[in-house]
């Protein structure tokens, strides 16, 4: 079963985005800062995908939640949530290899039926690459 | 006259006249024109000159009358020191009225024959009067010896009387310095400590008019919206026109002074061409001097000061204003004008200290209402899925999502208020308010009825009235209340107490001398604050508490601020919180 990490301080959103993501089928693992992230990702031997608050401890707390994801598991994707638009942390995460960004409040659009959209498009890129990297493995490995 | 006889007689008076004239001067000097100086000043004037009665009387310039106030010798009654003398009036002045209005000596030795003399007993056959000067070279009382002796007194002793006047003279003058000086003081001070505007200016015309002896006195203001000048605080009929009556710039010689910049001083003041005559503290033809003087605040004329005094009842005394009095108005003024600029720095200090939160306060906000709002979404898409499916079979899931949705929403208006709180925290009203009784309200809506935490209230009896803003002290105080209560889920105490502040503690705590101050604290046994946490817990968005945005003590902050009062948390840390407010009395 996929598994997802999902990283947010507050209470009623970690609540709402692991019930929603669990509907799904997703084995989900919440954490409520970038630190117990940290221990979760080492605990759990990494997540298939992470979604994280921006805004925690400190303004950009998710991009500390992105490179420990990646430093874990280089294919794990990671999906960053902002709630008042921090658009300049978004890209950065992006330019460091987050997956996605999603503002949680958009006019007129129910985001977690979007973030369940994108963890889906996430989970297929994780397996693209994945796959990618054992068909390499299969062919350079020496027979 | 007998030539020997009266030397002989003076060689008698001489004898310890210049120790006596001595220990009047140094009695003048150290006490000032205390009852006890003048009547000793009197005994001695009448000693000097071998006087069978002596009286010592006042002028007093409002009502140009004398009044009979000290006497020595034999025969006074009642009646007789009662007496009054009418100084406008023509005749009956009596010597001692013609010595008030000529402010000369006049020496009788034969009263019945005497054009001025008024008997007020019937056996005196000689009179001397000397005047006491004040400071303006006008008579401020005669002193007056009688004889039963025809031609008993001569110029020796006219001399001597003179100079034992001038000990009077000396006492009185010094009085009236002092109590410039008092006056001075006393506005020195309120202006230092009185940060309400419009109570500072009251006070200003209250204490001018009262002790430098003006008739009216009126601050007026220059509006910079209109660029008019504005009545703020005023006496008499007046005090009814304070905020509506008004000059333009250049209008009447209030609106001349501002303009210019400079003093005018003058005597019948409606001649003067610049003259309007549109709002005085009496009836304008009865208006006798006038002296306005600009107020000036950073190089800038902001207002004007001005003072009044009634016309003249008697043709031989003047009501205008001095050099001496436009230089203590000027003083005055310019105290005032530096209080009003204080005044105003301080309003901006506040202002701006508050606006520099205003950039993370706003984006905080949306963060937090952006937050909410998603998890209400969050619920909203979770209650159409299970509807949507067919349900819940106890409909338990939909219930609780509509619980979650409340407690989503309660936050989001928890957030409003806070913000709304924190913007208003120092708008503030003033009126006189009971602190205790605040606090007794205070405490039952916002203490629970059931809680583990023991209450215990230690309120003074003797707080006095303290002018604040009753609803806004009431916001601050029930912060600290809850507070208290939430770091205390266990149980614990809160003892909420206040007492009046002794002066000497005022000094300590660096508060104003002069002004009473009142202390209220909250004091809990929860975890308190640690040391480097007690700069920290007042700024906005500090919080240990999920709950709201964090200002809470940044709102309590700001309404003590508001109300020039201090906020500290004195606790000791691990031992329980201590939060102690201290208000000053008078706003």
């Amino acid at each position: 079963m996929a598994r997802v990490l999902v990283v947010d301080d507050e209470d009623e959103v970690r609540e709402a985005l692991v019930r929603r993501l669990s509907r799904e089928g997703y084995e989900v693992t919440a954490a409520d800062s970038a630190a117990a992230a940290r221990e979760a990702i080492a605990a759990a031997g990494g997540f298939d995908v992470v979604v994280t608050d921006m805004s925690m401890e400190r303004a950009d707390s998710g991009l500390d939640v992105l490179r420990d994801a990646m430093a874990h598991d280089v294919f794990t994707e990671v999906i960053v949530l902002t709630a008042y638009g921090n658009v300049q942390n978004a890209v950065e995460s992006m330019r460091r290899g987050a997956f996605d960004y999603l503002e949680k409040n958009v006019p007129g659009v129910d985001v977690f039926e979007l973030l369940v959209i994108k963890v889906g498009q996430a989970m297929e890129r994780r397996r693209a690459g994945v796959s990618t990297l054992r068909r390499l493995d299969l062919r350079t490995r020496p027979s | 006259m007998d030539l020997a006889g009266a030397q002989g007689a003076d060689s008698g008076r001489c004898s310890g006249f210049v120790e006596t004239l001595h220990e009047l001067f140094a009695d003048a000097v150290r006490c000032g024109a205390t009852p006890d100086v003048l009547q000793r000043v009197l005994d001695a004037a009448m000693r000097s000159v071998n006087g069978t009665r002596a009286f010592l009387a006042l002028v007093h310039r409002e009502t140009a009358e004398m009044s009979v106030a000290y006497t020595a010798g034999e025969g006074w009654t009642e009646e007789r020191r009662r007496l009054r003398l009418h100084l406008a009036q023509e005749t009956n002045r009596g010597i001692t009225g013609h010595v008030a209005l000529t402010s000369k000596p006049y020496m009788t030795g034969d009263t019945a024959s005497d054009p001025y003399y008024l008997a007020f007993f019937e056996d005196a056959r000689s009179e001397i009067a000397v005047p006491v000067l004040g400071m303006t070279g006008h008579a401020a009382g005669v002193i007056n010896v009688e004889s039963d002796a025809p031609n008993a007194f001569t110029s020796d002793d006219c001399a001597r009387l003179v100079a034992i006047a001038q000990a009077a003279s000396v006492a009185l003058g010094l009085d009236g310095f002092r109590a410039r000086e008092t006056a001075l003081i006393e506005i020195g001070t309120s202006l230092n400590t009185t940060i309400e505007t419009d109570a500072l200016m009251r006070k200003v015309v209250d204490e001018a008019a009262e002790a430098l002896k003006y008739e009216g006195c009126s601050v007026f203001l220059l509006d910079q919206e209109t660029n008019r000048l504005v009545l703020r605080a005023s006496h008499k009929a007046l005090a009814e026109e304070v905020g509506v009556a008004s000059y333009a710039l250049g209008e009447g010689i209030t609106g001349w002074v501002a303009e210019h910049g400079t003093p005018v001083r003058l005597e019948d003041p409606q001649k003067d061409p610049r003259w309007a005559g549109l709002h005085t503290e009496m009836p304008a033809d009865e208006i006798g001097a006038l002296l306005a003087v600009p107020i000036i605040s950073r190089d800038r004329v902001i207002g004007v000061l001005r003072v009044v005094r009634s016309r003249s009842h008697s043709p031989w005394f003047s009501n205008r204003f001095t050099e001496a009095d436009e230089r203590v108005l000027t003083t005055i003024a310019s105290q005032l004008g530096s209080a009003l600029e204080n005044a105003a720095t301080f309003k901006r200090l506040v202002r701006a200290e508050r606006m520099a939160a205003w950039g993370e306060l706003s984006a905080k906000s949306a963060h937090m209402i952006g937050n909410r709002t998603f998890a209400l979404k969050g619920d909203l898409n979770e209650l159409r899925f299970l509807l949507e499916s067919g349900g819940s079979a106890d409909r338990s899931g939909e219930l609780a999502l509509i619980d979650s949705m409340e407690r989503g929403i309660a936050r989001l208006e928890e957030i409003l208020r806070e913000f709304r709180d924190f913007v208003m925290a120092t708008q503030i009203t003033l009126a006189d308010a009971d602190i205790n009784q605040t606090l007794r309200e205070v405490i039952g809506e916002f203490f629970p009825r059931r809680s583990s935490v023991q209450l215990e209230l230690d309120l003074a009896d003797d707080l006095p009235p303290v002018r604040c803003d009753a609803a806004k002290l009431k916001r601050a105080f029930s912060e600290l209340v809850e507070n208290a209560v939430s770091f205390q889920p266990e149980g614990g105490v809160l003892r909420v107490s206040t007492r009046l502040m002794a002066p000497e503690e005022q000094v300590g705590a660096r508060l104003a001398p002069g002004r009473s101050y009142v202390e209220i604290e909250f004091a809990d046994a929860g975890p308190g604050v640690s040391e480097e946490l007690k700069n920290r817990i007042f700024l906005p968005f500090f919080t240990s508490r999920t709950k709201g945005m964090g200002l809470g003590l940044s709102i309590v902050k700001g309404i003590v601020d508001a109300h020039h009062g201090l906020l500290r948390e004195v606790g000791e840390p691990g031992k329980g919180a201590r939060f102690v407010i201290i208000l000053p009395v008078r706003g």
